[in-house]
């Protein structure tokens, strides 16, 4: 995949609008994925994370990094979370979370597809979310709900890189806008 | 399969272990040492591991614990001799200290494999 | 102050109050309070989740023994003081989670950039939601996501000005009322702080 990634048209310009709709799209997928019956409740797919996959190659640092932010609190608005203790444990799962994928999709693109970038992602935020709760509410007692968050963060993760995979290569929205000024 | 590259395998990896360090660590319930008080108004326990302050009443009077740096020893008591008191700073699981006339009894219980060696210094 | 953020305000002066709160009769007066102002605000209360939060705070909590041993399970032993204090806890995350529930229902707008962002984001949100029915095929999803990415895409800029309105001002009584559920709340940490309430932990 070629990119034209002339550091002298390096945008510092945030689309807002652009941002805004893949933001809109995070909370639309947690919609979604709230209302998907799941044989255990605490199974989250993490669906609202795909714009995040995404828009590591729609989005320069500036903007991903908005984006980011923006999902974290539209997230504790629309759950009505914003003010209790779970705002910091999504705040810490997708701040690492978006960290990371950043880094390996910037430096490690020839190593790693979309679908390791999720796993990194996901892994990430599930080991700050659960020292969170270690530190806030749990204690050392974290450690016991550690495996089948781990194990269940991981299958989801690998399942939603691969539909990321697809929908970036299939989607013509994508396309789209992947042709404009990136940085990545 | 879509393009899995190696840094892929090489974080599937990598996430495998993890997820397996969690396991091993959840199966870890390692006898932390605990202080076990008998009085008369019940058996209390706390983890010798956190600092603590507890009182206890008993037929003289009160007679209350604390626990600090991974040590225990009767702090105040309203027994007469104050033998308790005396006994000073235990840590080792199988220590005691008894307040006879007020009914208190305080022991540490616990795992003794996690001592270094594991077996009694004193056996010989 | 605008009336869409008086809510927000007085969730905000009184979250130390909750945070703060050491005495477990207090909490627990102060997750009723909120709850019920919630639920008189919209939010529906389900036990069962609340419940399992409260269940699994607690069970975590007697990992570490605290006081006096109610009974034994094997060699685990409940004791009542960890009980206690796994239960203020998960009360404490109850009453937040339920205050910041109150705190939204106003609506509240957000100052200054990252405020307009927000409401922009919610405007797509709500252009999203509202489109997402009239797509059809759902499957397969792809595509389905496409399409809608292409028809929000495509909302006009003046579609958004329209609903931005003039915001309202809040009112002697919206102020007066949210004053009294902040003098509550922190009535209640007084009280536990200065031991009116019963201590049992």
């Amino acid at each position: 995949m070629t990119r034209h990634s002339d550091s002298r048209l390096r945008s510092t310009v945030i689309r807002v609008e652009f941002v805004a709709l893949l933001a809109a799209l995070a909370l639309f997928l947690s919609t979604v994925e709230y209302l998907i019956p799941k044989p255990v409740p605490f199974m989250r797919i993490g669906l609202a994370n795909l714009p995040l996959i995404i828009g590591l190659g729609l989005l320069h640092e500036r903007e991903y990094l908005l984006l980011a932010l923006l999902k974290i609190l539209g997230q504790g608005l629309v759950t009505g979370t914003i003010f209790s203790y779970i705002i910091l444990f999504s705040f810490g799962g997708t701040v690492s979370s978006a960290f990371i994928m950043f880094l390996l999709y910037r430096y490690g693109r020839r190593y790693v597809s979309l679908v390791g970038i999720s796993i990194a992602g996901a892994m990430a935020s599930n080991i700050t979310q659960l020292q969170l709760s270690r530190v806030i509410l749990f204690g050392d007692a974290a450690r016991f709900i550690a495996p089948p968050f781990l194990m269940v963060g991981f299958a989801t993760s690998i399942v939603l890189g691969l539909f990321a995979e697809r929908f970036v290569s299939r989607s013509s929205w994508y396309a789209e806008h992947a042709q404009q000024e990136h940085l990545a | 399969m879509k393009q899995i590259r190696l840094g892929d395998i090489a974080i599937f990896i990598v996430s495998i272990a993890i997820i397996a360090f969690s396991l091993g660590r959840f199966t870890d319930f390692s006898g932390e040492p605990q202080v076990h008080v008998r009085t008369d108004g019940g058996e209390f326990i706390y983890d010798l591991g956190v600092d603590a302050f507890a009182t206890f009443n008993g037929p003289v009077g009160e007679t209350s614990i604390e626990i600090k740096d991974g040590k225990v020893h009767v702090h105040d008591s309203d027994c007469r001799n104050k033998v308790c008191i005396s006994a000073g700073w235990v840590s080792r699981v199988g220590d005691w200290i008894i307040c006879l006339p007020n009914n208190v009894f305080v022991l540490i219980e616990g795992a003794v494999a996690q001592e270094t060696g594991g077996v009694d210094d004193t056996a010989f | 102050m605008r009336a869409t953020n008086v809510k927000l305000f007085m969730g905000i002066i009184s979250l130390p109050a909750i945070l703060l709160q050491n005495n477990l009769i207090g909490i627990v007066l102060q997750t009723i309070y909120v709850i019920v102002l919630s639920v008189t605000s919209g939010r529906k209360f389900r036990v069962l989740p609340n419940l399992i939060l409260l269940f699994s705070v607690s069970s975590a909590h007697l990992l570490q023994p605290n006081g006096l041993l109610l009974f034994t399970i094997g060699s685990f032993s409940v004791t009542l003081g960890a009980l206690l204090l796994g239960a203020r806890k998960a009360l404490a995350l109850i009453a937040l989670l339920y205050l910041s529930h109150y705190m939204v229902t106003g609506k509240p707008q957000f100052p200054g950039r990252l405020g307009r962002l927000i409401s922009l984001q919610f405007f797509y949100f709500d252009a999203i939601t509202t489109k997402w029915r009239g797509i059809a095929p759902k499957r397969p999803f792809i595509l389905a996501i496409d399409k809608l990415l292409h028809t929000v895409s495509e909302q006009s800029a003046g579609d958004r000005q329209r609903s931005e309105s003039a915001p309202a001002m809040a009112s002697a009584i919206d102020l007066a009322r949210q004053g009294v559920h902040v003098v509550v709340l922190w009535g209640l940490f007084l009280a536990g702080s200065l031991h009116v309430l019963p201590v049992l932990i």
